[in-house]
């Protein structure tokens, strides 16, 4: 299929539109605090699809859902965490819609610094949170944004809208910040703005309305349309799903879909909002292998007729490498290793991604299959050393005491990086663990 | 959609069997019972000849097999036979006709507490599970579903008693003289205060006495009150888990992520659901209603159809028995169809025979 390649040209040089940034979801049980996200940053751009892949309880979904803030309690996204939504249209639309809620950077940088908030005792962030070696890296925007201000009084609580350049009114710059919508406006950025594909097609339609109601429901909300027109445009979405005799359909219940039909139907469903954004869970897990095949061809087809960014989460590296341009390989909560699809597949860098690809039963020779031993640890307390060590089958002793960065593996390209004290490779061990030790308390030797 | 409702005709069809074979059982459970109805009627010292001759009269000394063809005859005519012992020669149908209004005020009144404050507690504590309210109605629920209707009704007329000048429970509002004065607590209710006039054939409401109706109603509460209070808490419990369970189903997700508004969830996509497994558990609230009924008629002097079976049984009144026996199951199979209807509605997989 022709995606990756088509891909490839625009997608690298392109702004991104969602940007995730120091990502933290927390679940506050009774017994523990489990950090089922623990810091994972990346960027989805438009027409590119990004994945992200591992085990169970690697923290994929939870990052999907962060994402689309179906996050519930006990569990929540902390302080420090933040999501971006770039695109200028939709900023300028939400500063229109919500002018309440519109925080005027440009304005507030001349009363206030980063460097002097950032001191503030109660604010308890350092510039590595940011991703920047140095206070004066970081932006104002940057602290506003992932909440620590909230209790400076700075901004309220319920400010979603930050605009960066041109006026609040006119805005010609600025993000959306994800983490911080509510009420109506979190209600037009799911679904409107970011649309999500659930692993269940069996069970994530409602099954006592038509199919056709339900796609219905997504139109009046998102374009308005009602009675006999948003009928024919449902039908029309479900032909564009490719559900023959789509106007009979539209009358059915979801009982009478089969599974493959039903997945379809909810692409349809998400589609119907217009998003510029889909987020993929597991779309294909619980359907069988040709069926599957057809749900990511249609995939395929969506995202080029409407230049849609997907995040596509699975476990199966068969169908990471058929659709996405991107990987992010997830494990405890964190990404430990990222890189373009052809790079990660030809070498792969962090035993993990490694153990993954080899555990895949068609490439294998041999009597037994190869796996990873163990499980995925449950990370609870912020780590300090290598999750991954346990299982790991070229741990070394660093590994217990020190937390690997993520860094260039050639020790330059930023396109490939990986988080395993054994990189960047043009270093020796001693070096590369020095190397991480420092990049941890902000790499002030650079 | 047509295999939805052949699925409920066959349902209709289905309960003709059902009735039968409850009349048989009735007509062998009588007939093989202790009841004697001539000692109940000549007393026990009558003699022989008289004896026989009354069970010459009342038909008891044919052959069963003839006994249970003219017993089911009787009902299928809807003819209904006549009470031998309670009123002497008049009609089941005019007893029936004379008590069935106190019954269903009384039945009506009993389910507005399971229908307006258990569904909509259950929902609540679903909704908002875990909440301190949850757990409050939760534990609420247990203790009032502890005690028994008859217990429970014994205890309100104990205390409504003492709500009197110089009660026990003086310092609660005065029972007797909230509202419309009423002389006991006990008592059949008058159920006049709709006068009926007749257009041509057509009944038609002409006049409406409040105050008549009132009374009615205030002498039918604490009955009622306790006949709805186990119901309220069995629909608030099972409204309760079928909340829960639609609360964290994956088409809620799915709705969620769609942008649609937490009312809409709740009341268009959570509602319908969580009253599938409600419907019925709230139709199975008719046999406990017409059950309860027979008790707590007798308890608060009602003088309703389930104070007439009480007694008929009570006095060896076989024929009388019987026909309410086979009332009540006409009702009760009568809730059963609209039940069916209603799920038909409400849930279109009813009757799909295709791979799920």
């Amino acid at each position: 299929m022709s995606i990756e390649t088509q891909l490839h040209d625009t997608a690298s040089s392109q702004e991104p539109i969602i940007d995730v940034k120091n990502l933290q979801t927390a679940f506050f049980t009774d017994k523990e605090t489990i950090l089922a996200v623990d810091g994972v940053s990346f960027a989805i751009r438009p027409g590119q699809t990004v994945g992200i892949v591992g085990e169970s309880g690697s923290g994929k979904s939870v990052t999907a859902r962060s994402i689309m803030r179906l996050i519930e309690s006990p569990g929540r996204i902390l302080e420090g965490s933040s999501i971006r939504f770039t695109r200028t249209g939709t900023v300028q639309t939400f500063a229109t819609k919500f002018d309440g809620q519109v925080v005027d950077v440009t304005k507030l940088e001349n009363e206030y610094s980063p460097a002097q908030l950032l001191e503030d005792p109660s604010v308890d962030a350092t510039p590595q949170e940011f991703d920047c070696d140095h206070v004066s890296e970081v932006s104002l925007a940057d602290v506003l944004a992932s909440g620590y201000a909230d209790d400076l009084g700075i901004i309220d609580e319920d400010d979603c809208v930050f605009v960066t350049g041109g006026t609040p009114q006119n805005p010609t710059d600025g993000f959306v910040e994800i983490t911080r919508v509510s009420g109506e406006a979190k209600r037009l950025m799911r679904g409107g703005r970011i649309g999500m594909i659930f692993q269940d097609p069996l069970t994530s339609l409602n099954p006592v309305y038509t199919v056709g109601n339900q796609i219905k429901e997504s139109l009046r909300l998102h374009q308005g349309l009602r009675g006999r027109e948003a009928t024919e445009e449902a039908a029309n979405l479900l032909e564009a799903v490719g559900i023959p005799d789509a106007r009979r359909r539209v009358e059915e219940y979801p009982h009478e879909f089969s599974g493959g039909m039903r997945q379809r139907a909810v692409i349809a469903m998400a589609l119907a909002c217009e998003p510029e954004v889909l987020i993929c869970d597991e779309p294909t897990t619980a359907l069988d292998v040709t069926i599957q095949a057809q749900i990511l061809e249609l995939l395929a087809d969506i995202q080029e007729e409407r230049d849609l960014a997907i995040v596509f989460i699975t476990h199966d590296m068969g169908v990471i490498a058929n659709v996405t341009d991107k990987v992010n390989v997830m494990y405890a909560g964190e990404i430990i290793e990222t890189a373009g699809v052809e790079r990660l597949f030809e070498n792969p860098k962090h035993p993990y991604t490694r153990g993954l690809l080899e555990s895949i039963p068609g490439s294998q020779t041999g009597e037994k299959l190869r796996t990873i031993d163990g499980n995925v640890p449950t990370p609870t307390e912020p780590a300090t050393d290598c999750r991954f060590a346990p299982r790991c089958p070229k741990e070394f002793d660093e590994c217990t005491q020190i937390h690997p960065e993520l860094v260039p593996v050639d020790g330059e390209d930023e396109d490939h990086v990986t988080a395993c004290l054994l990189y960047p490779e043009d270093r020796s061990t001693p070096q590369a663990v020095e190397y991480h030790q420092r990049q941890a308390r902000g790499g002030e030797d650079r | 959609m047509s295999s939805q409702w052949r699925y409920f005709a066959m349902r209709v069809l289905l309960m003709i069997p059902v009735l039968f074979l409850v009349m048989t059982m009735v007509f062998l459970i009588m007939r093989l019972g202790p009841l004697d109805p001539v000692s109940a009627i000549l007393g026990p010292e009558a003699g022989a000849g008289a004896r026989a001759d009354i069970k010459e009269r009342l038909g008891l000394n044919k052959p069963l097999w003839q006994q249970y063809i003219d017993f089911m005859w009787t009902l299928i005519s809807f003819d209904l036979g006549q009470s031998w012992i309670i009123q002497r020669g008049l009609s089941t149908r005019e007893l029936v006709a004379a008590r069935a209004p106190r019954t269903i005020w009384l039945g009506f009144w009993s389910i507005t507490l399971p229908l307006f404050v258990g569904v909509p507690l259950g929902f609540y504590a679903g909704l908002n599970s875990n909440s301190l309210g949850d757990y409050f109605a939760s534990f609420m629920g247990i203790v009032w579903q502890a005690m028994p209707n008859f217990w429970l009704g014994i205890m309100l007329l104990a205390v409504l008693r003492q709500t009197g000048p110089g009660g026990q429970f003086g310092f609660l509002p005065n029972w007797y003289e909230l509202g419309p004065t009423t002389q006991s607590l006990l008592g059949t209710p008058d159920l006049g205060f709709m006068s009926i006039g007749w257009l041509a054939v057509i009944p038609i409401p002409v006049g409406f006495d409040i105050w008549v109706f009132l009374s009615a109603l205030k002498q039918v509460a604490p009955a009622a009150f306790v006949l709805g209070s186990a119901l309220m808490v069995t629909e608030m419990r099972i409204g309760r888990t079928a909340t829960l369970e639609q609360v964290h189903s994956n088409y809620v997700e799915t709705a969620k992520a769609k942008g649609l508004k937490g009312r809409t969830i709740v009341w268009k996509h959570i509602f319908r659901n969580a009253m599938i497994p409600m419907l019925p558990v709230m139709f199975s609230e008719i046999g406990v209603l017409i059950g309860g009924s027979v008790i707590i008629e007798e308890v608060f002097a009602i003088n309703g159809l389930g104070r007439l079976f009480f007694q008929a049984v009570y006095q060896n009144d076989m024929p009388l028995a019987g026909s309410l026996v086979f009332v009540f199951t006409i009702i009760a199979l009568l809730f059963k169809i609209l039940e069916d209807f209603l799920y038909t509605v409400i849930d279109p997989r009813v009757g799909f025979e295709g791979e799920r």
